[in-house]
């Protein structure tokens, strides 16, 4: 198992490597955070990782940056051995469709489909994209990890979501 | 010989009750005859809305919320928690704290073993050996409740190190414990590799090779009964993991017989640590100066729960609770396992694989509030809640 540094460094030149320009920041000892620039960049780089053995992925983790960003924000953890790795990619906040990792991680699944209704980001290429953890009667178009999201079940006024989805 | 047409293909649900254990979960299986072709499985029947809570409560209050994501690992959960929270405030834990967290965490994967074995003989048809263990079992929990007052939620944490001190008594109290555990875990072992009906439902079923394991991101035991040495403590010892490190039992058989072994020989394993840390605890205080605010910033705490790797995700915006919280538990994984391998086995061994990953819904189910016919959802305040509570269990008392 490479240590966190061999790791860093085998993360650092692939960005460097790359067609253009990739931000990459060591966020934690033990922790590198890639700056994805574009969606298309995300399955070659996680084949990347995949092929140099750093592709385990734990887990991935939508964060909500707020409605005024008009954007959301997927990390995609890797932890091979001690270190971490993380993939940060915004996509828009409507509308957004990402690549599916399930073809090459199939345990993405999983968490691609706690994304898809916690946050609305669509995974395109998911094979079973039915709903994971949420009922069958939720409201469609409710993501409940949004910020705009209350818990009493409506989403704040002027909230961005389809309006009449709340019943 | 007519060939087969796919109108005599059935689809199976099993659960939400009871797919395998007293926890909701629902199978879809197709079924040819009595082989699986396929399977996917629906969670949530226990979802209850933690990682949303969270946002609303402050860094104190969710240590709390987080030890009650799961009943069995609630110990884990905390010390997840409490380690990420206190890399994000920049608190050192002392480190006879620490030696008590992972004390605590050796003796709950002890609690947590031992039940499983229970549940898997349950699965088997052998029910001697769940009454047995679950009997067993009760050495442990008591050691637990004397040590943190409660058998289960024991909230030895704070944030900045641990509740629960260590005396004497209560070092002897857990070394007879150990001792009676020890010499029956050694029986056990041997009865789950010589019974015969026993060895019929798992030896040779559910056979996960390593690259499969690899490839199926599968955590825990069940990786570790396919031969991936994946182990948190090991790989990156947290707590006082660095002083006191585990040897990782590892079994390249693959199957529920390897995955029963493995976690009958990593119970021999938690005796032996659980006397090393009681012979070696540090000295000194319980625990560090905490802040009430945490500073900005993100920080990932991965640990070692009995059901294998515990990923928290923890983002602070500098207030007195967190931006976002993301649990991400050992069983969900382990589950894109069971999906995969259940095909091409009988229909009767799919609740037997399924116990193989000793799977906990609880754990995966977070996040829900009450929504009824679709329409406004339906939530009480602690008052109301409370009163549910005390009204039912003493209003009808004579």
């Amino acid at each position: 198992m490479p240590s966190p540094d061999e790791v860093m460094t085998i993360v650092t030149q692939l960005a460097e490597s790359w067609s253009w320009k990739m931000e990459t920041r060591r966020s934690e000892p033990n922790r590198i955070d890639v700056v994805l620039p574009a969606l298309k960049d995300l399955l070659p780089f996680v084949t990347g990782l995949r092929v140099q053995r750093l592709g385990y992925l734990s887990t991935i983790t939508g964060l909500d940056p707020g409605v005024e960003s008009g954007q959301l924000e997927l990390l995609y953890h890797f932890s091979p051995g001690p270190a971490l790795i993380t993939l940060r990619l915004r996509v828009p906040r409507e509308g957004a469709r990402v690549p599916s990792l399930s073809e090459i991680i199939p345990s993405a699944e999983s968490a691609e489909r706690e994304v898809r209704e916690m946050f609305g980001v669509e995974f395109d290429g998911l094979r079973n994209p039915d709903r994971l953890y949420l009922p069958d009667d939720w409201p469609a178009a409710v993501f409940p990890q949004r910020k705009d999201y209350k818990p009493n079940g409506r989403p704040a006024a002027g909230a961005s979501g389809p309006s009449g989805a709340q019943g | 010989m007519e060939p087969r047409v796919e109108a005599e293909r059935f689809t199976i649900p099993m659960g939400p009750q009871h797919p395998a254990l007293k926890e909701p979960g629902h199978f879809r299986i197709t079924v040819d005859g009595e082989i699986v072709t396929g399977a996917s499985v629906r969670l949530g029947y226990a979802h209850r809305g933690l990682e949303k809570a969270a946002e609303a409560r402050n860094w104190i209050r969710n240590q709390y919320l987080f030890e009650r994501v799961c009943g069995i690992c609630s110990h884990i959960h905390a010390t997840a928690y409490c380690l990420g929270v206190e890399r994000l405030a920049g608190v050192e834990v002392p480190p006879r704290a620490q030696a008590i967290r992972v004390l605590v965490a050796e003796l709950e994967r002890i609690h947590s073993h031992l039940l499983w074995l229970g549940v898997a003989g349950h699965e088997a048809g052998f029910d001697t050996l769940f009454m047995y263990s679950w009997r067993d079992r009760e050495a442990i929990m008591d050691v637990l409740e004397g040590l943190t007052g409660n058998r289960v939620n024991y909230s030895a944490n704070v944030l900045g190190g641990v509740k629960c001190e260590v005396d004497d008594a209560q070092r002897d109290a857990i070394l007879a414990a150990l001792d009676i555990l020890e010499k029956r875990t050694e029986h056990y072992l041997q009865v789950v590799t010589s019974d015969a009906l026993f060895l019929q439902r798992t030896r040779g079923i559910g056979v996960m090779s390593r690259r499969q394991a690899e490839v199926l991101g599968a955590v825990g035991p069940t990786a570790r009964a396919s031969g991936v040495p994946r182990d948190v403590r090991v790989e990156a010892p947290y707590a006082a993991y660095d002083l006191f490190p585990v040897k990782l039992v590892l079994d390249d058989r693959g199957d529920l017989e390897a995955r029963v072994v493995v976690r009958m020989r990593e119970l021999l394993e938690c005796y032996r640590l659980v006397r090393e840390i009681l012979d070696h605890l540090p000295p000194g205080e319980l625990r560090g100066k905490m802040p009430r605010r945490v500073p900005e910033g993100e920080t990932v705490s991965r640990v070692e729960a009995p059901r294998g790797e515990l990923f928290y995700f923890l983002k602070s915006n500098g207030s007195d609770t967190p931006e976002r919280v993301h649990v991400r538990t050992p069983t969900v994984v382990n589950l894109t396992s069971v999906i995969k391998l259940v095909v091409g086995h009988q229909l009767a061994d799919v609740p037997m694989i399924l116990a193989g990953i000793d799977p906990c819904f609880s754990c995966n189910d977070r996040l829900i509030d009450v929504d009824r016919n679709g329409h406004a959802s339906e939530s009480w305040t602690w008052e109301q809640l409370r009163s549910y509570g005390v009204e039912r269990y003493h209003g009808n008392r004579p």
